[in-house]
């Protein structure tokens, strides 16, 4: 029996029709913007003004608190500004404006494809390159990732998941990066694994990808026959379903425990980081490479098999630099989204830049995404059979558009981790999650008062 | 593209509406509509034609004219509403009863309350209820009219099972063949007559995800489990599961009416205690009432204590053991 989380989920079309497209080095435009949030947390300081030479991977900006990350520029040139730009959601954030001349590296950088297997001792060290060269999870949510490998004190780590589900539709950069970087990825598990105390890992994979499942199974069992340090790390494969990659979601599949509630995953022994964030490890640890690059998916339906493309970036890349070089954007794209379309984001702007984060260019049609009329709740409950947290969406958006706070926080609304499934489902068109977001936002903030 | 849409996620959306689930209804009404007719002829069509077309034609006066509100016929629900009166009803229903049927159904149990998703008890079987008090006589005139095939019972008037059972107690129903009954029914309304028409409903339903299973199955599990009890203890006075499960509205109710998902509750938990309600309080009219058969009466019952069962049962939270 395969597994797969206990409560909800959905089943949506998993669309992949770039997950045979390998990934292509898309080439460094004449000038980049990098912005300064590009993580959970304070946004970071620059430390470069105009006028400034800088190099690939050097520091532009230092995290301005506990949750906040390095920035590194991703070209060599000459810093032209630093100011407001819009972001993709059309909202102004300070980013670093850089005229790319040549691409000269910083010293240190090991850029040859040697595999680098031996895995260094010091944690602490590990833990110092991780954070310096700004890697943050790039699962969605851009949580810096030494703080998560840094459990508080009196929690162990019992088991670290890779999660490699990629459960939303027509994302396939994971799924590329498990089939052509396998290897870099396990070396990353082992690394974090180690400074995790040696816990066991798990590398969970859903079942439509079976290429990298293969090709992960066969990376680990090769370190684990090569080198040492590669124990106790296993590839598990999952039962197709959505949200199998939301990390509450992915702890129950593969440990079988439940977070509680405004608890964190460390409560139950759990450490999640996605595959991506592995890669990003390794680069940094074994190859002092700062995140600077990742891979997105250009896709959707109404484009033709041989404008689908998985690309590595570099941050800083303005969306519609991309989207011209991939072939236009197509004629019958309604809305493009970067992310998933089940959590991701609706682009404003398609002159923002590319983050750590981006994953995709979706292009969907109008015929998908524009949601019918909203009628009236006939009672099916298929929005609670939906919730993966076992939530009564039906219950929230009434109490919600009534502004019922403590009936929201009695039923749970603050567990919401806004995967959509309750929207998805709704026959009705009632635009659930819309408003329990809102209503989610509130809660929270008046539990946070009350402490 | 000359402007991007944009909006909160989710960006993608089910296909299936409210319309798409009352079609599937609907379609899984159709082996029962059609064994109806093909038994009862032209006077169960002309029921059928005038429930549904009344049904239909109510809600779109009353929302337009009425309450002056868009109009919601193209849900489907009225159809649905239509097919589940008519069926509920014997073939020889005059078409002025059926009318009548059908204002208390849409009219009264729907849209007083404020239409789909708003009404407390389940439409149809209110309308049936109004007219099995209103009009006794049509009600239990199960004369079967000429149809389409079976023409040699043509004629045959008397009780249904449950009526015989309850006339004469046990010994008036000796005799009778189970398998008979699986595949239609001796007497009683038009959508009860065939077992297997009712169950390859249940199943389309089950299949394309409509409803879940819990209500039917604990309806029919109670019902068996009760005369069960009450027969081992006394075969002669008791009527027995198989006789209980297969004869009256027992299949119709619970398949179709029970599991209406504005009139039944919203967990699983709470739809097997909504159903077990209706598998007790169905057997005590059965075996201890007045009238022979108590599924309507144990739906509208069990109707008016959704609201405090959904209050009570929710569906189990992540994290919250």
């Amino acid at each position: 029996m395969m597994k797969t989380f206990s409560i909800g989920g959905i089943h949506p079309s998993d669309s992949k029709i770039s997950k045979d497209c390998k990934i292509e080095v898309l080439p460094v435009p004449s000038k980049v913007f990098i912005s300064v949030a590009q993580h959970l947390g304070a946004p970071a300081t620059p430390v470069v003004k105009a006028g400034d030479q800088v190099k690939v991977g050097q520091v532009i900006a230092e995290p301005a608190g506990f949750i906040s990350a390095y920035v590194h520029s991703s070209v060599s040139g000459t810093v032209k500004s630093v100011g407001p730009r819009k972001d993709l959601a059309g909202n102004n954030m300070t980013h670093i404006e850089i005229d790319v001349e040549g691409d000269e590296w910083i010293e240190g950088v090991d850029l040859s494809d040697t595999l680098v297997t031996a895995i260094p001792e010091d944690n602490k060290a590990i833990l110092e390159k991780i954070k310096m060269c700004g890697v943050v999870g790039l699962g969605g949510a851009t949580f810096p990732a030494h703080v998560k490998l840094c459990p508080p004190p009196g929690k162990v780590a019992e088991c670290l998941i890779l999660n490699g589900a990629e459960c939303e539709p027509y994302l396939t950069s994971d799924n590329r990066i498990m089939i052509e970087r396998s290897k870099e990825i396990v070396i990353g598990a082992a690394i974090m694994k180690q400074v995790l105390g040696g816990c066991k890992t798990v590398i969970g994979i859903e079942e439509n990808k079976p290429e990298a499942i293969a090709a992960m199974t066969a990376a680990v069992a090769e370190l684990q026959k090569t080198a040492k340090g590669y124990d106790g790390i296993s590839v598990m494969t999952l039962k197709k379903k959505y949200p199998q990659g939301g990390e509450k979601q992915l702890i129950d599949a593969v440990m079988g425990r439940q977070v509680k509630s405004m608890g964190l995953p460390i409560d139950v022994g759990a450490v999640v980081q996605n595959v991506a964030t592995s890669l990003a490890v390794y680069e940094a640890v074994q190859k002092n490479i700062p995140l600077i690059t990742n891979v997105m998916t250009i896709t959707g339906d109404c484009l033709p098999m041989e404008k689908q493309h998985n690309y590595k970036f570099r941050i800083g890349m303005p969306l519609s630099y991309i989207a011209e070089y991939a072939g236009g954007v197509p004629e019958q794209a309604a809305k493009i989204i970067s992310g998933g379309p089940m959590m991701g984001k609706a682009i404003a702007n398609m002159d923002a830049t590319t983050v750590k984060g981006s994953s995709s260019l979706l292009y969907l049609t109008a015929e998908q995404t524009v949601r019918g009329v909203e009628s009236a709740c006939i009672r099916c409950g298929k929005c609670a059979e939906a919730c993966p947290m076992g939530l009564e969406p039906f219950l929230l958006q009434k109490y919600a558009r009534n502004n019922m706070m403590d009936e929201l926080e009695e039923n749970a609304v603050q567990d919401c981790i806004e995967c959509g499934c309750c929207l998805y489902s709704c026959p009705a068109n009632i635009p659930l999650l819309d408003i329990i977001r809102i209503a989610k936002g509130d809660v929270i903030r008046i539990i946070r008062t009350r402490k | 593209m000359e402007r991007l849409l944009v909006s909160p996620s989710p960006h993608l959306h089910t296909k299936t509406s409210t319309k798409s689930l009352m079609r599937d209804v609907v379609i899984a009404m159709i082996p029962a509509v059609i064994v109806s007719v093909l038994f009862y002829g032209w006077s169960e069509l002309l029921v059928l034609g005038v429930s549904v077309a009344s049904c239909v034609l109510l809600e779109y006066l009353i929302t337009k004219y009425l309450l002056k509100r868009p109009c919601t016929v193209g849900d489907m629900s009225a159809v649905v509403t239509g097919i589940l009166l008519a069926l509920n009803l014997p073939a020889t229903t005059p078409w002025w009863v059926v009318f009548i049927g059908a204002v208390v159904a849409i009219g009264v149990a729907k849209m007083t309350f404020g239409g789909l998703g708003q009404n407390l008890f389940n439409p149809a079987i209110v309308g049936r209820v109004f007219l099995l008090i209103s009009f006794p006589t049509y009600m239990t005139d199960w004369t079967r009219p000429q149809g389409f095939i079976g023409g040699g019972l043509d004629g045959l008037s008397g009780a249904t099972p449950l009526g015989l059972a309850k006339e004469g107690g046990v010994a008036a129903i000796e005799g009778l063949d189970y398998m008979d009954m699986l595949f239609y029914n001796i007497g009683g309304s038009a959508g009860e007559l065939s077992a297997i028409a009712i169950l390859a409903g249940f199943v389309y339903l089950l299949a394309r995800r409509v409803i879940r299973p819990y209500i039917t199955l604990s309806i029919l599990a109670t019902v068996a489990v009760f005369s069960g009890i009450f027969w081992a203890i006394n075969p002669a006075e008791y009527t027995d599961p198989v006789f209980n499960l297969l004869t009256g509205g027992v299949l119709l109710g619970s398949v179709f009416m029970a599991t209406d998902y504005v009139t039944s509750p919203m967990s699983n938990v709470g739809g097997i205690i909504f159903g077990v309600g209706i598998g007790i309080i169905t057997m005590l009219i059965r075996y201890f009432g007045a009238y022979p058969e108590g599924m309507s009466f144990a739906i509208l019952i069990m109707n008016s204590v959704v609201p405090l069962i959904n209050k009570v049962c929710h569906a189990k939270k992540y994290g919250r053991a």
